[in-house]
């Protein structure tokens, strides 16, 4: 199993972002994933997520999204972290604004391995302590220890 | 206008550009959304109008350039994902290469002209029939005919038609005096029903045959104007068929004649009693009115029929005078808007959809779409057609899976990468049926 922590970065991470839009969120995010990747464009991600947002839209309700998709170039996944001042619409099952959005982006040959990271990120959402404290940080180091601490519990 | 009433009532947030500022005024009186005056084109305007958190525009303004330049400019500052662009020039439609991202970004092209010669085309082909709509390049047929004594299976019951083994189809709604009936096996078929069924493209004709008689394929065609969508309907139909086409302006009748290899054009009034006369009217089998007058249009139409032609068929653009008009003097009333606008909405759909047709003047719609994911991911994927949850009003008339047609029965389990035609009585529904085919988080 991927430790969720080691796939992200502090420059991959914002925190309180103003965005009006779905569309705005994604293009923030995917300058994020970029960020660090010298063979990545935020052009060609924020094609990818989108075209995967056409297929169905990736928030999981409660304020969560989960945009991702896969893209050529990469050798493991890459994880970047956005959360709002004001949540935007973000066509959610329970209506309710999107306000953390969790991308994610994965190999193009998309295994086993991937379809569980994403079942991880989808069941840690499903604890409300562990929502407030992403949505409460303030800070990008403050996601990433959440991250950490969340991953020691489940190797434990 | 009726692609914002659409995508308002859709609950979409839009705004109207446009230069004209005493329309700007009328339509937001009308509808709810928000209207910017100024040159669609220019940047500072598209940001006025909210570009920047646009996922979609469509640029159909009278000019293809001003289009162009739109989509140009949405795209390269504001990275609008979704641009659709009308295009009307035939030298423009011929450049496929030209719409990319790295070129003229536009992801896709409307061309009403082109719609139109489509749509009229498919009518001629199919005499006897309201609509044709072409599914999965064209395997799959939904065709509306008005259900006539000749025909054997009137009277029958639907499982009648089902038990001729040699003949696949399903009947996916009758409409008897503007009523929609969602049909069972033992809904019977009246005479004067408007009956709408799916088949694939070889079993078209004999299905229209079992429900209104064998129609005699036609021949004689007259056209009434020979602006572009007059002369690209002459175009395709004068290899196949006798094509005589009558256009007021001298000018313009020689340049048609120069263009046109085997079409019959004629100077003149279409709306001349002696000259339909003269160019032999009632041995015409149909008379299609197609200038860019509605009010000429109806005229002309009327009279062929008067005169003895044997359908007619008539461009109206205003959606009063179709509401007004057809049945009882004109055969077929094609409104423009409303052959565009199904071109539109299958863009502006959730989900893969790959098609979606506006019908019975948009009170109903057949929608193409692609089923994503598994089991797990997907609501339809793996799932009999008869275990999935559509709402009322809605059936599923057949699945391509690869080249293959599948008329819908029950029993036919979905699998990825399914195309599936759904109908539905009631547009309202539309959201639902697009969840249904939306996937769920956990699909990569």
């Amino acid at each position: 199993m991927y430790q969720i922590s080691s796939l992200t970065t502090e420059q991959s991470v914002h925190c309180k972002q103003q965005y009006s839009s779905k569309k705005r969120v994604l293009e923030a995010i995917s300058e994020l994933l970029a960020e660090g990747q010298k063979r990545l464009s935020p052009n060609k991600i924020f094609e990818i997520l989108l075209n995967r947002e056409r297929l169905g839209s990736t928030a999981l309700g409660k304020g969560i999204a989960l945009p991702h998709g896969r893209i050529e170039n990469i050798e493991k996944p890459i994880i970047a972290i956005l959360t709002l001042e004001n949540g935007v619409d973000f066509e959610a099952p329970d209506e309710q604004p999107v306000d953390i959005i969790f991308a994610l982006l994965v190999p193009i040959e998309c295994n086993e391995k991937h379809l569980q990271l994403l079942a991880a990120l989808a069941s840690l959402f499903n604890e409300s302590d562990f929502r407030e404290k992403i949505r409460g940080a303030s800070e990008p180091i403050d996601i990433i220890k959440t991250l950490e601490s969340a991953d020691k519990i489940d190797t434990n | 206008m009726t692609v914002a009433r659409t995508l308002v009532r859709e609950k979409n947030d839009v705004t109207i550009v446009d230069t004209d500022s005493y329309l700007l005024q009328e339509i937001s009186g009308r509808l709810d959304l928000r209207t910017v005056q100024g040159n669609a084109a220019h940047p500072d305007i598209l940001k006025q109008a909210g570009a920047e958190d646009a996922d979609m525009i469509i640029a159909a303004t009278t000019s293809d350039e001003v289009n162009m330049i739109a989509c140009q400019v949405a795209y390269t500052l504001y990275h609008t994902p979704t641009k659709i662009a009308r295009i009307r020039a035939q030298v423009y439609l011929r450049e496929g290469k030209l719409y990319a991202n790295e070129s003229i970004p536009i992801d896709h092209i409307i061309s009403p002209e082109q719609l139109i010669t489509e749509h009229v085309f498919r009518l001629i082909e199919y005499p006897g029939s309201l609509q044709v709509i072409d599914f999965a390049k064209g395997r799959v047929r939904l065709v509306g005919v008005r259900a006539d004594r000749n025909g054997s299976l009137v009277g029958s019951t639907i499982s009648c038609l089902s038990q001729r083994p040699s003949l696949d189809t399903r009947v996916a709604a009758i409409y008897r005096q503007g009523q929609a009936i969602v049909p069972t096996g033992d809904t019977t078929i009246q005479a004067n029903d408007e009956v709408f069924f799916i088949t694939s493209r070889q079993d078209t004709l004999t299905v229209m045959e079992e429900i209104r008689g064998i129609s005699k394929p036609s021949k004689r065609i007259m056209i009434a104007g020979g602006g572009n969508i007059g002369r690209s309907v002459a175009k395709v139909l004068e290899s196949r068929y006798r094509v005589k086409l009558i256009e007021k302006s001298p000018d313009r009748s020689f340049t048609l004649a120069e263009s046109l290899n085997r079409t019959l054009v004629l100077k003149g009034d279409a709306t001349d009693r002696e000259l339909l006369i003269e160019e032999g009217i009632d041995n015409v089998d149909v008379f299609c009115a197609l200038t860019n007058d509605d009010e000429d249009n109806i005229l002309c139409a009327m009279l062929a029929k008067r005169l003895g032609a044997g359908k007619v068929i008539s461009l109206i653009a205003r959606p009063a005078y179709v509401d007004l008009i057809q049945k009882d003097i004109i055969d077929i009333a094609v409104s423009p808007q409303q052959v565009t606008t199904s071109a539109l909405l299958t863009h502006i759909r959730r989900g893969d959809v790959v098609a979606v047709h506006s019908l019975r003047h948009g009170a109903a719609e057949a929608i193409e779409a692609i089923a994503h994911g598994d089991y797990r991911t997907s609501k339809v994927v793996g799932r009999c057609i008869n275990e999935l949850s559509l709402p009322s009003g809605a059936s599923i008339g057949a699945l391509v899976r690869d080249e293959q047609v599948l008329i819908a029965h029950g029993n036919i389990k979905i699998e990825e990468g399914d195309h599936v035609i759904i109908f539905l009585t009631d547009k309202n529904k539309v959201p639902q049926v697009e969840k249904l085919f939306q996937v769920g988080v956990a699909f990569i």
